[in-house]
């Protein structure tokens, strides 16, 4: 990572010196994704299964309450610090939207009492309203950036819980799903699994406790079958058990540890998930200097080229001159690309809308039809409870589909970009006549612009909040509805009488209760669309900057090199000398660094499969 | 309640009514055999909640197959008889018996090439003693990934237009799951929508593994216990919650003299060796060569006991527990089996015929509202006066309506209104708080100063008519207590005393019906 941030660096250097504010500004960029290096894991699982515990053995510290009961009720980050602190995030009153960082006030507190504001004991049911809690660790295993996020446990992954995880996922580089060794896998978790697949790069799967349970294999086989049968068959089963770890690093006994699975946990972590994310940081890195060293190129060698060769300074201009139109048309509005994305947009988010409404319609005449059928009132809890699970599993559907439309959106906008992109030309230095070869295409750019719409959403994990959406379906499914004491109250006071007028009683209790269902659909339409369709300009925006950035940088790069050729023109034969010598010191440098970011890439990837990998990525 | 003979002569008045039909006679037979036939019980809970190992436990002898991967399959009936035997009912054709085959003492259910789809319901017949007094039923668990086998379960246990073949439910959880609450509702809802009670127990059935198998694991199941109990949303939907270690149960009511010396092996052993070998099921297998017990025993044992188990053993064996059946009795008494047992004798077998009366009045009342017949208004205004009649179903309905917190009464007089029906027991002692094994004298004295305050309460005219309604049933359970503890002076005093609160009452609630 050190080595990234040298080579960066230098980059800097190389563009302190020209004009270039935004090439500089891509570089700093460059740089604070680099200060932050944080790869997050969230553990996730039903409650009870260990996932605490997981963490617990895997930095060998007490960090997660542990209990016999239901422990953890505020979701955890534990990652690397040293020395150790531990700090907890309080919404400020008023603040703005979630994704706002302005918005928490980050209160530091002891380590050791940081069990009292995580744990369901402590502090039940998050009565507190804390956001979260941190804990930095001086631990090797977290020292690569590696942040682990403990969940709290959830009852059943298919209620609105279920939903806050999932809208938390995009945020997270990996997740990890605990399973205790007492069971193969239930429904519901299957199900979130194969959802969640979909949306986090990278998932695993953790058999806890083996050591409670003699039959661990058994269970580890059934499972791995599930997971095959899913569909999801390439998704590592890892089983473990914490409290042999725990052992093992107080007795330092390293077969014990070896017993624990741990070894392989950390193995996975550090190869498929730190891997993984260091790679794809690489790659956009090397990206990054390797298209500015190309621009500052382009007009240092336009430049000495111009000086070497001067007579062909006229068919220089000429073909600079239309390049650098076609580099104009790019940036318009009406440039192809930004036709596809502002009407793709606006697409997508019509079709989320109309995805939403109708998965929100059938359900709401299923509860219509349930109404009609009986009398609501009595079994109305049951019945609330059930329209938010439909609702819920309605959104979170919603919610899936519409990450999988954006991310393909980006990824067919930059396909567009880079087929209508004027490719910088390359100079032939070496030739006589100073004819400019166009290159048709720039090969160690192309994986560059596939992987911008993996870019695209990794700047957006960091910036979206992703819990909003459950805060937001409690809030408007927690309504009181009809009283189902009221209607209690009336069978006590006379069953006469109350027959005799029970039809008109439960047609308007019939009504009331529609027209509940109606309300609950109507907000439920308005607050997600919204919270979606905010999603989705987001999405539009980061798009539009990044291309719109690069755009930008391929005009002003054409307009420097065509000012550079004119300038030579008027210049002394023995200023020339001095300024050849001196161009050709900055192309040195600038080949130097250009050899040296290319470095970084894997060697010989071929473009289809760095696409893939984006893919996966993203 | 005490005798069922009104209903009977309710469902023999039916039979006459629907004779043209036999479907529906059948099934007006079939309510009146229930009657005479012991109490229901179902085992339910999620898939390896540990339903066929309580049964097991229950039952006393390992019969019924368990398994790592979910086992059970079909709705499975455990009756007495004085003969093993095993039949299938086929959805479609004749019940055929299957062969009687065991595979280390565990039933086989060899289907005979049928799949388990095209049978309803497997009923073992079984010489226990356990099963005298009650009928068991096993059923497949609930949020199963076969989304077939949880329908199975759902189908039989709910049914949707018939009262639910079983009478009460013992519900296996491992800890309080949202698909539990599900179904405990969707339970009391079918089994007793019209009368408005609860007949369900929840047990925290792997209470064993609850701290790891730490060896006080059973200590804070029973504090997680506790929090259920008071948890509302619950409370409203189960009599009891109880923490048990199934798998204990189950192998210590069958503990063989080689496993007690396996335990003695082991208690043997040093404390850090002990410990080093308890750390890990795997090191338990491979360590135990060490202490003379072949690999494969260790994994049966293991099998048997679970981690939990062996620890518990152990440390007993160092205690001085010096012989198997102590040993048995021990770990038999720390699973929690007695305790739950004893609650099933407490809430279930002693309302056995009120919930029997109750499941019969329900399926009649659904039979006749949906095959209406002139002849059958008679039947309706049965079912209602016996329904009015039987003090123990209104009983069942105060509780289940002061559990979920619909009566207003003071927070104090709620929780004594539900002690007095009956809520923490149906003796005498029990509904009164007194310590067990008290004489007759103190418990007359103590009901009647008990009934003299509920009295008042109902009189108070500032008391809610809610709670009138709550006050006359607590007022009638108080009567019969002081009738049984022999309370002849005062003897005919309280029925009087009934009669005119009743009479109050209605002159109470009369005008608000206009």
């Amino acid at each position: 990572m050190d080595d990234l941030i040298t080579l960066v660096n230098s980059g800097l250097g190389l563009v302190a010196t020209g004009d270039r504010a935004d090439l500089r500004q891509r570089l700093d960029q460059t740089l604070a994704r680099l200060a932050n290096p944080d790869i997050r894991v969230i553990v996730v699982g039903e409650f009870k299964q260990g996932k605490s515990k997981l963490i617990n053995a895997l930095v060998n510290a007490p960090v997660c309450p542990v209990d016999d009961d239901i422990a953890t009720s505020v979701p955890t980050v534990v990652s690397f610090g040293d020395p150790a602190s531990a700090a907890v995030l309080v919404p400020r009153d008023g603040g703005g939207p979630e994704q706002d960082p302005a918005a928490f006030e980050r209160r530091p507190v002891a380590l050791e009492d940081i069990a009292g504001f995580v744990s369901e004991r402590g502090n039940p049911s998050n009565r507190q309203g804390l956001a979260s809690a941190e804990v930095r660790l001086p631990r090797r295993v977290l020292a690569d950036g590696l942040s682990i996020i403990d969940s709290p446990g959830v009852g059943g992954l298919e209620s609105a819980h279920a939903l806050t995880t999932l809208t938390a996922l995009p945020t997270a580089d990996a997740m990890l799903l605990v399973s205790d060794a007492s069971q193969e896998y239930t429904e519901p978790e299957l199900r979130f699994l194969k959802q969640a697949q979909r949306i986090v790069p990278n998932v695993g799967c953790v058999l806890s406790k083996t050591d409670l349970y003699p039959q661990w294999r058994a269970v580890a086989d059934l499972d791995r079958a599930h997971l095959a049968q899913a569909g999801v068959g390439t998704v590592p089963l890892l089983p473990v058990s914490s409290d042999l770890r725990l052992v093992a690093s107080q007795t330092k006994d390293s077969e014990l540890n070896r017993e624990s699975g741990f070894p392989q946990l950390v193995a996975y972590l550090r190869n498929d998930v730190v891997g993984k994310a260091q790679a794809l940081r690489r790659n956009s890195v090397a990206q990054d200097l390797l298209s500015t060293t190309e621009h500052l190129r382009l007009s240092v060698t336009s430049e000495l080229q111009a000086l070497q060769h001067p007579e062909g300074v006229p068919v220089l201009l000429a073909q600079l001159e239309e390049a650098k139109a076609k580099a104009d048309q790019q940036r318009k509005r009406s440039s192809r690309w930004q036709t596809l994305l502002n009407d793709g947009a606006s697409d997508l988010i019509s079709d989320m809308e109309h995805d939403l409404r109708d998965r929100l319609r059938s359900i709401q005449r299923e509860a219509e039809a349930a109404i009609d059928d009986g009398d609501p009132g009595p079994v109305w809890d049951q019945f609330a409870e059930w329209l938010e699970q439909r609702v819920a599993s309605a959104v979170s559907d919603t919610f899936v589909w519409t990450n999988e439309r954006s991310r393909w959106l980006a990824e067919q906008v930059a396909e567009l970009f880079a087929l209508d992109e004027v490719p910088l030309p390359l100079l032939e230095v070496s030739s006589t006549d100073g004819v400019l070869a166009p290159v048709e295409e720039v090969p160690y750019l192309d994986p560059g612009r596939v992987s911008a719409a993996g870019k695209v959403l990794i700047g957006m994990r960091g910036s979206y909040g992703g819990v909003l959406m459950f805060g937001l379906l409690t809030g408007i499914i927690g309504m009181s509805l009809i009283n189902p004491l009221s209607v209690g109250a009336g069978l006590l006071l006379g069953r006469k009488a109350y027959r005799e007028d029970k039809d008109a009683r439960l047609k308007r209790r019939q009504a009331e209760a529609k027209s509940l269902v109606r309300r609950q659909m109507d907000d439920v339409v308005f607050q997600v669309g919204k919270q979606l369709k905010d999603r989705l300009r987001l999405v539009q925006r980061e798009i539009r900057d990044h291309f719109g950035d690069i755009a930008e940088e391929h005009h002003r790069s054409l307009a420097d090199s065509v000012a550079a050729a004119q300038r030579s023109a008027s210049t002394f034969r023995q200023e020339r000398d001095e300024r050849v010598t001196e161009l050709k010191a900055q192309l040195a440098r600038i080949d130097q660094l250009h050899a040296k970011a290319k470095r970084l890439l894997p060697e010989a990837v071929p473009v289809p499969q760095a696409s893939a990998d984006v893919g996966a990525g993203a | 309640m005490r005798d069922s003979g009104d209903v009977e002569a309710l469902l023999l008045e039916a039979a006459e009514v629907y004779d043209d039909d036999p479907a529906l006679r059948a099934e007006l037979e079939g309510y009146a055999r229930r009657l005479r036939e012991p109490l229901r019980v179902a085992v339910a809970g999620m898939v390896k909640a540990g339903k066929s190992t309580l049964l097991n436990a229950i039952i006393g002898e390992e019969i019924a197959p368990t398994d790592t991967g979910e086992c059970t399959r079909i709705v499975t009936w455990y009756r007495h008889a004085a003969t093993p035997r095993i039949t299938a009912y086929p959805v479609e054709g004749e019940p055929r018996l299957l062969p009687l085959k065991r595979v280390e003492g565990r039933l086989v259910f060899d289907l005979g090439g049928q799949q388990a789809d095209d049978v309803s319901r497997l009923v073992v017949e079984w010489p226990a003693v356990n099963l005298r007094s009650m009928t068991l039923i096993d059923t497949p668990g609930i949020a199963s990934l076969s989304a077939e086998v949880s329908a199975r379960s759902t189908r039989f246990l709910l049914p949707e237009d018939a009262p639910s073949e079983a009478d009460a439910v013992i519900y296996l959880m491992r800890h309080l799951h949202g698909s539990d609450l599900k179904f405990l509702e969707a339970f009391r809802d079918t089994s007793a929508a019209s009368s408005g009670t609860v007949n369900a127990l929840a047990v925290l059935s792997r209470a064993d593994e609850v701290g790891s198998g730490r060896i006080d694991s059973l200590i804070s199941a029973s504090r997680i216990a506790d929090r259920y109990r008071s948890d509302p949303s619950l409370k409203s939907l189960v009599l009891d919650v109880l923490p048990m270690a199934g798998l204990l149960a189950q192998s210590a009511r069958t503990l063989r003299q080689a496993e007690y010396e396996a335990f003695v092996a082991l208690a043997a052993l040093g404390k850090t060796e002990r410990e080093r070998m308890l750390l890990s099921a795997d090191r338990f297998v491979t360590g135990s060569t060490a202490i003379g017990i072949p690999p494969e025993d260790a994994a049966r044992l293991l099998d048997r006991f679970g981690m939990f188990g062996l620890r518990l053993g152990a440390a007993l064996v160092r205690g001085g527990t010096s012989d198997p059946t102590a040993l048995a009795h021990e770990l038999a008494r720390r699973s929690g089996l007695d305790h739950l047992m004893a609650l099933v004798t407490r809430q279930f077998s002693a309302r056995a015929t009120t919930l029997r009366v109750r499941t019969a009045l329900t399926g009649l009342e659904a039979l006749v509202r949906s095959n209406p017949r002139e002849a059958a208004a008679g039947l309706l205004a049965g079912v209602e006066r016996v329904k009015a009649n039987a003090h123990e179903i209104n009983e069942l309905r105060l509780l289940s309506a002061l559990r979920s917190g619909g009566v207003p009464l003071p927070a104090r007089a709620a929780e004594e209104a539900e002690r007095l029906v009956g809520g923490s027991g149906t003796g005498a002692a029990d509904r009164l708080a007194l310590p067990p094994g008290v004489d007759a004298e103190d418990i007359r004295s103590a009901s009647l100063g008990t009934l003299h305050r509920w009295r008042v309460l109902a009189e108070n005219p500032l008391t809610d008519r809610g709670a009138l309604e709550a006050c006359h049933v607590v007022l009638r359970s108080c009567e019969e207590l002081v009738v049984l503890a022999g309370s002849v002076p005062q003897g005919g005093e309280p029925a009087r005393g009934r009669h005119r609160a009743d009479t109050g009452q209605r002159a109470d609630t009369e005008p608000a019906h206009g």
